[in-house]
């Protein structure tokens, strides 16, 4: 890729779920990520553009935004990108304004504000299939003519028209430098703002500008003052005083900016829109099947019992051929080390056992995705927040929670990351905090290990959808009283209005849904490859060391008349419990008992604190250990549902029973497992204070949760 | 100490270096304002002031 010539940068901006994503992936050849509903970018992203004649710019991705009026941290973002105010980026020379053409009124507002900015604009009239199949017909050189002679261009990005004239629409706009037409202010308001300008530039001694003004003037939210380093005693008396001049010419102060911008545009608009005959209506026909009070929710849990069941049926054939794989690969590798036997475990128990148990899900994960992809493009995901808005609100959770949370259920990471688009502070930690409650993917392979082990086998292939819904149901469960507690008791967040605009419904693109598949394919095959591989060679080395030569002699003694393959086991299985490992595990063991769990899988449960999915390359290899290396088609499945404890009262019962099973899931699915997301929490909270009252509070509710269920289960059955 | 050993060992030792400073550069990057996440990428978060 070749490097933009200096200078020349341009922001791509426009109201959520215009686009913009999908058009800077068109303009730039990179794969930033886009979803089929509002908030999917919460911060800048930047790439290089090729205008068509060699000529390069760096083109900027921001948050979509409705107005330059900054309420929540990520349109906070889109004010100081434009402003030149973030770290290492310059003022843009042009901006692209995004526009959806199906409602050119409301999205031109966001234009008419940045053109204030003073900056060259180009509007890009986005989903112009859509105008077209409503019967919309945009006359682009009127509009343009209208805007003070702008460049205005159709293109429909996510099929990949009109994004020639797009680049050439850029090159003209950084070449002529046409700025698009401003607003006309009333005299009142006009001599409103020159007064704060000039005030707050005596009073600051820096240069403020007409758009400073009229985001001091009109705006509650104190960030251009505090950019400016305009303070509250400073400019007190003066905003009050230029706030009444405006009063007194009529207008609500607040209100005022976008009645003035709104009139402007109704004349700019007219006759730029001539309605057709179009198959308008569609989306709400099926809203009215979808969104229904009663319909809604079992349609919404039908979909998901289908798609929980279809991850477990489609995968089940491509799990066997890579549990296949693996055995063979362990068959071939093993009998080649004989005379090796410290390496031949390393190999074969450590990194065959331990990587290939954690690989086996590889199809599950690739579905699971499958599926979120084509529910986040189809637009079915946004309904789906509509329909837990009545919980989300009963909670008091802010309406805009429900993005963070959505994305949640994939990984808390980014989740954390699009709280940003929340205004209120105290909404904002409150939904940071209830997050990682969220079942992500990573706990996906412990359930999955768990329902296709001991759940599918015992009660039935239909009962592992229904726990495995129960399992990321569970997560919710306590997330909503938590929540209620932390908005209605500890923070008193005050209730907001939910306010989300549905997307239209769309053919999910398989480029877009392959690509998303593809990526989180290659992240779970890389950690397999990086973090999962070193940690299982760790855990390998703990469980076979340290080894006493005399145990074997030992055993062989106590048991004369045992077979040699029996022999063999029981001394495998004596090095595991006399390993670092072992020892570890079984002095630990007592915290976990109440759960049910025995030495191996406190071991597993302590090692998966730094990432969940470890649990299960760990099992694989303590279990692969405690066979031994010859044991190839003892694949983790087997052999954990014949472990049974060794001593104690539940000597001789299964290890894994039901109410063990059941426990060890409800562990997963409350407990903080996950290094990145507690110091993600850390730095989106401003501090280590709720991230590490996240990490006690879901750790302790865990260890409740789970003992809860064992002692009941146990007791039940 | 033979053969076997010395190359397990160094395995070992290999894996676990990896990761603590994998560890170590990810905290760094936090703290520098970069991205929490251990996914590597160099995304900028803190907005000049």
């Amino acid at each position: 890729m070749s490097t933009p010539e200096p200078g020349l940068l341009v922001a791509l901006v426009g109201n959520p779920n215009t686009g913009k994503s999908t058009l800077f992936n068109a303009l730039t050849g990179l794969r930033q990520r886009v979803g089929n509903y509002p908030g999917v970018t919460v911060a800048r992203k930047s790439g290089t553009c090729d205008l068509g004649d060699g000529q390069k710019v760096e083109l900027v991705d921001l948050p979509g935004l409705y107005s330059l009026a900054a309420a929540s941290p990520d349109e906070q973002v889109v004010i100081d990108a434009l402003s030149g105010n973030i770290a290492g980026d310059r003022r843009p020379d042009a901006v692209v304004l995004v526009v959806d053409s199906t409602n050119l009124l409301r999205n031109l507002f966001l234009a008419s504000q940045v053109a204030e900015l003073g900056r060259p604009v180009v509007i890009v009239l986005n989903q112009a299939d859509v105008a077209k199949e409503q019967g919309l017909r945009i006359d682009t050189e009127l509009l343009s003519r209208r805007l003070g002679g702008v460049p205005v261009v159709m293109s429909s990005a996510w099929k990949g028209e009109g994004i020639l004239d797009v680049r050439r629409a850029i090159a003209s706009a950084v070449a002529q430098q046409t700025p698009m037409k401003r607003v006309a202010w009333p005299t009142n308001i006009a001599a409103a703002l020159t007064e704060v300008a000039n005030v707050a530039a005596t009073d600051t001694g820096k240069v403020v500008t007409e758009a400073d003004a009229q985001r001091l003037l009109f705006d509650t939210n104190p960030s251009t003052a505090d950019r400016l380093g305009w303070t509250v005693a400073q400019r007190e008396k003066t905003l009050r005083s230029a706030r009444d001049r405006v009063r007194n010419s009529g207008y609500n102060p607040m209100a005022a900016e976008p009645l003035v911008h709104y009139a402007h545009l109704r004349i700019v608009l007219e006759g730029v829109v001539t309605e057709g005959a179009g198959k308008a209506g569609r989306s709400a026909a099926v809203d009215r099947l979808l969104l229904h009070r009663v319909l809604g929710p079992v349609l919404f849990l039908g979909i998901m019992l289908g798609f929980f069941g279809s991850v477990f049926w489609l995968a089940k054939f491509p799990m066997e051929w890579i549990q296949f794989g693996v055995d063979a690969l362990k068959g071939v590798v093993a009998p080649q080390l004989d005379a090796y036997p410290m390496l031949q475990s390393l190999l074969a128990d450590g990194i065959i056992g331990g990587v290939g148990a954690f690989l086996v899900f590889l199809p599950q994960i690739l579905i699971l995705f499958l599926f979120i992809g084509i529910l986040e493009d189809s637009g079915y995901m946004a309904r789906a927040a509509f329909i837990m808005d009545r919980l989300f609100s009963w909670c008091g959770l802010n309406g805009k929670s429900f993005v963070p949370l959505l994305s949640g259920f994939a990984c808390a990471i980014p989740s954390l990351l699009s709280t940003r688009t929340i205004e209120d502070p105290k909404a904002r930690l409150a939904t940071a905090f209830v997050v990682p409650f969220m079942s992500c993917s990573a706990r996906f392979p412990v359930y999955a290990l768990m329902c296709a082990a001991f759940i599918g086998p015992l009660y039935g292939p239909g009962w592992q959808s229904v726990v495995m819904i129960g399992m990321h149901c569970v997560g919710l469960f306590f997330a909503v009283p938590t929540a209620f507690v932390l908005t209605r008791l500890v923070l008193k967040v005050k209730p907001q209005p939910f306010v989300l605009e549905l997307p239209r419904y769309q053919m999910p693109k398989p480029r877009d849904v392959i690509w998303r598949m593809w990526q989180n394919a290659a992240e779970f095959v890389s950690k397999a490859g990086t973090v999962i591989f070193a940690i299982t060679i760790i855990v390998w080395a703990l469980s076979y060391f340290p080894r006493d030569p005399s145990v074997a002699e030992r055993i062989k003694v106590a048991n004369p008349s045992a077979t040699e393959e029996v022999l063999k086991a029981k001394v495998q299985a004596t090095y595991v419990e006399q390993s670092y490992m072992g020892r570890f595990g079984k002095a630990v063991q007592p915290i976990f008992d109440p759960l049910g769990f025995d030495w191996k899988i406190t071991v597993g449960v302590l090692a998966s604190f730094p990432a969940r999915e470890v649990i299960v390359s760990t099992l694989g290899v303590t279990y692969s250990v405690g066979e031994g290396a010859e044991a190839d088609s003892q694949h983790l499945r087997k052999a954990m549902q014949d472990a049974k404890w060794s001593e104690g009262p539940r000597a001789g019962t299964p290890i894994f029973s039901l109410a063990a099973v059941l426990a060890l899931m409800v562990f997963f699915a409350l407990c903080s497992q996950c290094g990145p997301t507690i110091a993600t929490l850390a730095q989106e909270t401003g501090g280590w204070k709720w991230a590490a009252g996240s990490f006690v509070y879901m750790t302790a509710l865990a260890w409740l949760a789970g003992t809860a269920v064992y002692q009941v289960v146990i007791r039940l059955s | 100490m033979n053969l076997e050993a010395v190359i397990v060992g160094a395995i070992v030792g290999v894996a676990a270096g990896w990761l603590i400073r994998r560890w170590a550069a990810a905290a760094r990057r936090r703290k520098e304002g970069g991205c929490a996440g251990d996914c590597g990428c160099s995304t900028k978060l803190k907005p000049k002031r």
